[in-house]
């Protein structure tokens, strides 16, 4: 910050002959690998940071189940909800119990299938804590479906989807890198934000929403890398741990997930799990409890392992409590793992952001929201560089078009998309076969609607309308909401409900948004080159009709 | 309440950091400020942050402080120069 502009400026001039500077070189790194993933990488980014608030998404996508007030003692909803799986689940190897907690009134259990090996032998359900039976809601994936796409899309096998955003978020840090290096001025430059000069203004504002979250947008891009690291560098690891039990010892160090071994055969029942539990809560707190996991229950070799919630620590690395099940006996308590482990537990919770109060989520969902802004403009900004070169305004290159109408269907369009999902949550029937199923489908046709949309109209066009039906589509559905069910914003407000009048309300923030984006988009007009301004002023152009581009007529005009 | 302090803070910090630079104090002055000045502004920006992050520290500690924090200055960040677009914007009315 100590640097001036002209302090450096002259001497700079004089000892740099070359011509491709590194500034240059990275620059041109930069935007090409921006762009070739770009796309992807804005539908991550979004998808991601709604998914800060995928539980309250969810709570909101099963209207049916009432707003938790208090959340209910954990010790009392794992008992009853073990009891529940002794008839859901029975015969099951393991159960599996994730507990409600402040933003979540649901409790879920998965559980094996006996006699079924591998991925398939999965089982999960959601129950209602205070009933401990299954929850009576409509059939929704919730807020997980955002959260699953962001990493591993859909329609499409999960392993090749989980490469393809590896390598986009490789593409990201590099992009972050060279960003860094292209920015000549980052300091000089670091309040600056130029008003209404077209490409420097956009140039600018990308530079501010990369600028200062920079901090979140390398975290995050880092951290989401290491999440899926032992899918994208394995060798390390195939290396070093060869036996079974070398990797059972590998997993134990990552993952509070135990697998059950071989069942004695002799039967004895389960001590109360809710004793067990209330250990648990004297060591970490009433509500800071994440899962119980129970093997072989009904066995005398049955295995409690109780695992302790996010919050208040920036780590997922696995912390839990292990009791012989018969017995209630405290076999093992781990609460620290090695360095290695550690370090990657810290790198996870970074990216999921679990631990945080109220504050740092919105923290991380409005920095992230920038970061999604920072590939928007990006984007963005490809196509507003050389619109003003273009020979022919009127027919761009086939690329150039290409990558404006992708553009206004990934930005524009997701948006609707997004909102079209929770559309579908409310007006699917609810005996719909498949429902969950067909709101996703809901959410990939309504944005293959909006490409469509894209190709088809004039580029500004498409931009302003889409932009204004993003904003009518988020700014509608609380009003659907009042419609369908009895929890209108104005209800939520009066019952203290913060969960659905947090979530409506920031609808409407995020409509009011695309509202200021596509009336910027409508009153702007683009830039002339200065030669053409000049021969532009020579002779006066009338005004363009107002359903006609406004820039292309007198560039047109200009240029001829 | 730890949460508005720093974020209080490290927006002061920020005003005082872009109030330090000579384009800024063109902008909102129509001068540049004396040398002295801008360093005593810098040197009192930089203050604040560090002030800022102590603050969140103390609070939360390191892990759950830092994360905080560096959510706070982002935004702190957006927020000045926001309030300095607004600025020059109404100026040019």
């Amino acid at each position: 910050m100590s640097r001036r502009p002209n302090d450096t400026k002259p001497a700079k001039a004089r000892t740099a002959p070359q011509p491709r500077g590194i500034r240059q070189t990275m620059s041109d790194l930069h935007i090409w690998a921006g762009l070739l993933v770009g796309w992807i990488l804005y539908a991550m980014f979004l998808t991601g940071t709604v998914s800060y608030f995928k539980d309250e998404i969810s709570q909101w996508m099963r209207p049916e189940l009432a707003h938790q007030a208090e959340v209910p003692d954990p010790a009392l909803v794992a008992a009853r909800i073990a009891g529940e799986l002794q008839t859901v689940a029975a015969g099951s190897p393991q159960w599996s119990i994730g507990l409600p907690d402040a933003r979540n009134n649901t409790a879920s259990a998965f559980w094996r299938k006996p006699g079924v090996e591998g991925r398939r032998a999965f089982q999960s359900a959601t129950f209602d804590p205070a009933t401990g039976h299954k929850v009576a809601a409509r059939d929704t994936g919730g807020g997980e479906f955002f959260y699953r796409f962001h990493f591993q899309f859909h329609y499409m096998p999960v392993l090749w989807a989980r490469w393809l955003a590896g390598f986009c978020a490789m593409f990201m840090l590099v992009a972050i890198v060279s960003g860094v290096i292209t920015h000549k001025k980052i300091f000089i430059d670091f309040f600056t934000f130029r008003w209404g000069k077209g490409q420097r203004s956009w140039l600018d504002a990308h530079n501010a929403l990369s600028v200062f979250g920079l901090p979140f947008h390398a975290m995050i891009t880092y951290t989401g890398l290491v999440t899926l690291m032992s899918l994208y560098m394995p060798w390390g690891e195939q290396a070093a741990f060869k036996t079974p039990a070398e990797r059972q010892q590998l997993r134990a160090e990552t993952s509070a997930f135990v697998q059950p071994g071989k069942p004695s055969g002799q039967a004895a029942a389960l001590a109360p799990i809710e004793d067990m539990v209330r250990q648990a809560q004297a060591r970490w707190g009433r509500d800071n409890i994440n899962r119980v996991t129970i093997t072989h229950p009904g066995d005398a070799s049955a295995r409690v392992s109780i695992t302790r919630g996010d919050e208040g620590r920036a780590s997922v690395s696995p912390q839990f409590l292990l009791f012989e099940g018969p017995t209630g006996r405290l076999l093992q308590a781990k609460d620290s793992v090695g360095p290695a482990a550690e370090t990657r537990g810290v790198m996870y919770a970074l990216h999921l952001g679990r631990f945080g109060d109220t504050v740092t989520r919105w923290l991380y969902f409005l920095v992230s929201l920038a970061g999604t802004a920072m590939v928007g403009t990006g984007l963005v900004l490809w196509t507003v560089k050389r619109r003003a070169k273009l020979p022919d305004p009127e027919r761009p290159y086939f690329g150039f078009r290409l990558v404006e109408r992708l553009n206004i269907a990934a930005i524009a369009g997701l948006s609707i998309a997004m909102a079209g999902m929770l559309w579908a949550n409310r007006l699917l029937p609810l005996g719909l076969a498949q429902r969950a199923e067909w709101e996703v489908h809901a959410f990939f046709i309504v944005w293959g609607a909006t490409l469509a949309w894209a190709l088809l109209r004039p580029a500004r066009r498409a931009w302003i309308e889409l932009l204004w039906t993003g904003a009518a589509a988020l700014a509608l559905l609380p009003l659907l909401n009042a419609l369908t069910t009895d929890r209108g914003l104005l209800a939520s407000l009066r019952a203290g409900d913060w969960i659905f009048a947090g979530l409506e309300l920031t609808l409407l923030a995020l409509a009011a948004l695309h509202v200021a984006l596509a009336i910027r988009t409508a009153r702007h007009k683009p830039k002339l080159r200065p030669q053409r301004q000049a021969a532009a002023a020579r002779r006066p152009a009338a005004p363009p009709p107002p359903d006609e581009p406004v820039g292309e007529p007198a560039l047109q005009e200009a240029a001829r | 309440m730890s949460h508005a302090a720093v974020s209080v803070v490290s927006l002061l910090a920020f005003a005082l950091l872009a109030l330090a630079m000579d384009r800024h104090q063109q902008d909102l002055f129509g001068r540049e400020l004396e040398p002295r000045r801008s360093r005593a502004l810098r040197i009192g920006g930089w203050a604040a942050l560090l002030a800022s992050l102590t603050i969140a520290v103390d609070a939360q500690g390191w892990s759950l402080g830092l994360v905080a924090w560096c959510g706070h200055i982002s935004l702190s960040a957006g927020v000045v120069i926001l309030a300095l677009v607004a600025w020059e914007r109404r100026k040019a009315r």
